[in-house]
């Protein structure tokens, strides 16, 4: 299976009218991308604009970020079984706008610690993975009275329907560079070279899953049971952040770090990269314990790994069912590493791991606990309410974990704990 | 710099196994160790008091060995304690250990000491102590010297030590943040690259072990026995009178249930941001389960069910502070007369 994103750089976005891309400059037309979200007749009205790296500018609370992309015309179907029709993602032609992010507001959030911000400009902005983007910044406010969980399938249509048109403007344009992504999966033999699976939790029901929750091609996730994914499927719009989400954002499942990495380490033929599986962390012990077993039987029997990779989606408990998980990849004879995020409220080293096992002995530890940038109160604020802009505005202080991509669950964080 | 070294009796020249119950004497000047360390120190240093202690004596009379260490290094009026080190003596390690925490908490001083990991001295006091990995060969003498030396000059100065690995003390499980060059994601298959193919990988945590907690024995008689209902599940009345959070609760609650046979959702509230409640704002029995405790009450199954159910946030709790709240809340317990806990978590 071979994807192919035809990249498109660039280097400056403005809002103007008609929605072009010329020159590495993408001009938005306001009109035209509120026209496209308003199709969606649970929104009222969008607020839209733009915010270019290193301008004083600060946004929040976010719902994602996605980078605008979208399917080369009979190539294959823009985020399946979400917005457009069921088909395999991961094949065909992708046009990418490199530099750019659609970055979505949550007008219903409040701010707080758990809240997910972007600060542009200054030493914050140096350290999130985001800040050097070219931000397209749509606020989508609802009819008043619509249900939470309307409102919040309504902001996920919207910012697949707000990638997909942004990235539109690169159909029909030679591409700057080319990247190919090709993989034959688990049948692909070669010598020497340890197998390498990656085992990924797409969402974890710690908290509420909705009914019309979309994550995976479209399903929710509930009853859920592993599957095998070809690493492609994950960067092309097959699965997107649930609604709760921590440390991760749509972005980096289009830019998997960690796919991309086995995929560049395969390609120099240090190792066999086999394939995925994307799994759910559980709420009811009896799932925990199936979806564990599950999800280490596929990289065994599905994948014949040596190697997994393995990560964890949302806050604390989800490392209960990552570790357990890696504990039965282990007992079948597969190595693994695991990435846990920083729990250790007391910066104790003793206070940081939610599970116990000897052999789940390769973890890679992310930080962010005791890390925070002083900022300057700033005047341009995109936010969803008065209140919010009030407090985003008048922050003196960003820590870490609240700045969207710092400590990043999908592989992207440079963030991490030293136990000293 | 003034230093004051604390010795055990066989590296304070007074000897082996035999001696090992004479109490503290102190000299006034360096020796043994002491005057290695005077050289490995440089600029000056002078040990200008070693305290020299039996390993039994210190072990049956800390409180006031500690006591007169404490006060000699005061009147020294000393710049650092040193004590050791100890390799793997698991008495000496031990005195060693509390002696410096007790300088370092009554004076203020820098202190340092080195032990081997198995020494027993090291999961009491590495989270309070830089404690140099000496080793168990005594031969080491001068490296490990050196390694303490230098974390004592560097801690005098005031500065910050740097990692475990790099400056040879054993990690005291403090976690600092650092921003480096490699993504978690080139990090990760570093080292998935490395386990499979038998090369070294270095974990960026090292689980903690902890003691095994054997089960207690079971409860013989349940028809006689009071049991009671403990949660960490975050379940309080509504209104949260006591203020519960919904994340690290550093107080627990007691609350009513003598008069009540069955938990009624209206009636409480979950503070606790952890897990899926619906179930159990549905039915607080199905997290408190007192609704099957009162029927087997009733049958004469369970003797008594304790007239109070006790209730914390578990979620993301540091362990001192689980570890505090355990032990208060199995104390209530006790002096309540109860015979057997039900733990229900989420």
């Amino acid at each position: 299976m071979k994807l192919t994103l035809a990249i498109h750089e660039v280097s400056d976005a403005k809002l103007g009218s008609g929605t072009t891309l010329d020159g590495g400059v993408l001009t938005v037309d306001a009109d035209e991308l509120r026209e496209a979200i308003l199709e969606d007749r649970r929104i009222e009205s969008v607020d839209i604009e733009v915010a270019n790296p290193g301008q004083p500018c600060r946004i929040g609370v976010v719902f994602d970020i996605l980078e605008p992309r979208a399917k080369e015309p009979g190539t294959g179907s823009d985020f399946p079984g979400l917005l457009g029709p069921m088909a395999m993602a991961g094949q065909g032609t992708t046009h990418v706008l490199r530099g750019t992010a659609l970055t979505v507001v949550d007008a219903q959030q409040e701010p707080g610690i758990a809240s997910k911000m972007m600060e542009m400009h200054g030493e914050a902005a140096v350290n999130s993975p985001y800040g050097n983007l070219h931000h397209v910044v749509v606020v989508p406010h609802m009819i008043p009275g619509t249900p939470r969980h309307v409102e919040l399938n309504a902001l996920r249509l919207a910012s697949a329907r707000a990638t997909v048109f942004l990235g539109s403007a690169g159909v029909g344009q030679e591409a700057d560079s080319t990247e190919e992504f090709e993989l034959d999966g688990p049948s692909t033999n070669r010598e020497d070279v340890p197998r390498i699976a990656y085992i990924g939790q797409i969402h974890g029901h710690q908290m509420v899953v909705e009914e019309d929750e979309r994550i995976l091609y479209g399903s929710n996730t509930e009853g859920m049971v592993p599957v095998t994914l070809h690493p492609n499927e994950w960067m092309d719009g097959a699965v997107v952040c649930s609604y709760w989400v921590m440390r991760v954002e749509t972005y980096f499942y289009q830019n998997h770090p960690i796919i991309r990495e086995l995929y560049r380490r395969h390609e120099v033929g240090e190792i066999n990269f086999v394939g995925t599986v994307a799994t759910v962390a559980a709420s009811l012990e009896a799932d925990r314990n199936r979806n564990c077993l599950l999800a280490a039987h596929q990289a065994k029997w599905n994948l014949n790994a040596d190697g997994v990779v393995l990560t964890k989606y949302g806050g604390g408990a989800p490392h209960v069912d990552m570790g357990e998980t890696a504990r039965i990849c282990e007992a079948l004879g597969m190595k693994t590493v695991v990435q846990v995020s920083d729990s250790s409220g007391d910066r104790r080293a003793e206070s940081a791991m939610l599970f116990n096992y000897p052999e789940v002995d390769a973890i890679v530890y992310g930080g962010g606990g005791d890390i925070a940038w002083d900022v300057e109160p700033v005047e341009r604020v995109i936010a969803g309410s008065p209140a919010v802009a009030q407090a985003l505005a008048q922050m003196t202080q960003i820590p870490a974990q609240a700045l969207c991509g710092v400590t990043n669950q999908q592989g992207a964080s440079v963030v991490r704990a030293v136990v000293y | 710099m003034k230093v004051v070294h604390y010795l055990n009796q066989f590296f304070g020249g007074l000897g082996a196994e035999e001696q090992a119950g004479i109490g503290p004497e102190i000299r006034g000047e360096a020796v043994g160790p002491g005057r290695l360390l005077e050289q490995v120190l440089g600029d000056g240093s002078t040990v200008v008091k070693t305290i020299i202690c039996g390993d039994n004596y210190a072990a049956e009379n800390l409180e006031s060995v500690m006591e007169t260490v404490v006060n000699e290094v005061r009147d020294s009026g000393a710049e650092l304690f040193v004590a050791g080190p100890c390799f793997v003596a698991g008495r000496y390690g031990v005195a060693a250990g509390a002696l410096c925490a007790a300088v370092q908490a009554e004076l203020g001083i820098p202190v340092v000491t080195g032990m081997g990991v198995e020494n027993p001295g090291v999961d009491l006091y590495r989270q309070e102590l830089y404690i140099v990995d000496s080793g168990e060969n005594v031969a080491e003498m001068r490296d490990v010297l050196t390694k303490m030396a230098a974390i004592a000059k560097v801690t005098a100065s005031g500065e910050d030590v740097g990692r475990p690995a790099e400056w040879g003390y054993i990690p005291r499980g403090i976690m600092k943040d650092e921003i480096v060059e490699e993504s978690a994601a080139v990090r990760l298959a570093n080292m998935i690259v490395a386990k499979t193919q038998g090369q070294p990988y270095e974990t960026e945590l090292t689980q903690t072990g902890f003691e095994p907690i054997p089960a207690p024995p079971a409860v013989t008689d349940l028809s006689n026995a009071t049991v009671a209902i403990v949660t960490d599940g975050g379940l309080v009345p509504a209104g949260n009178p006591d203020n519960m959070p919904a994340i690290a609760s550093t107080i627990w609650g007691s609350y009513d249930i003598a008069t009540v046979d069955n938990l009624e959702g209206e009636d409480y509230e979950v503070y606790h941001r952890g897990y899926d409640n619906r179930h159990v704002l549905n039915d607080p029995d199905r997290l408190v389960p007192v609704d099957v405790l009162k029927e087997l009450e009733k049958a004469g199954e369970v003797g008594k069910v304790y007239e109070q159910f006790l209730s914390m946030t578990g979620l993301a709790n540091p362990l001192a502070n689980s570890r505090r709240i355990g032990q208060e809340i199995a104390e209530n317990l006790k002096s309540a007369g109860v015979d057997a806990v039900i733990l229900t978590s989420t």
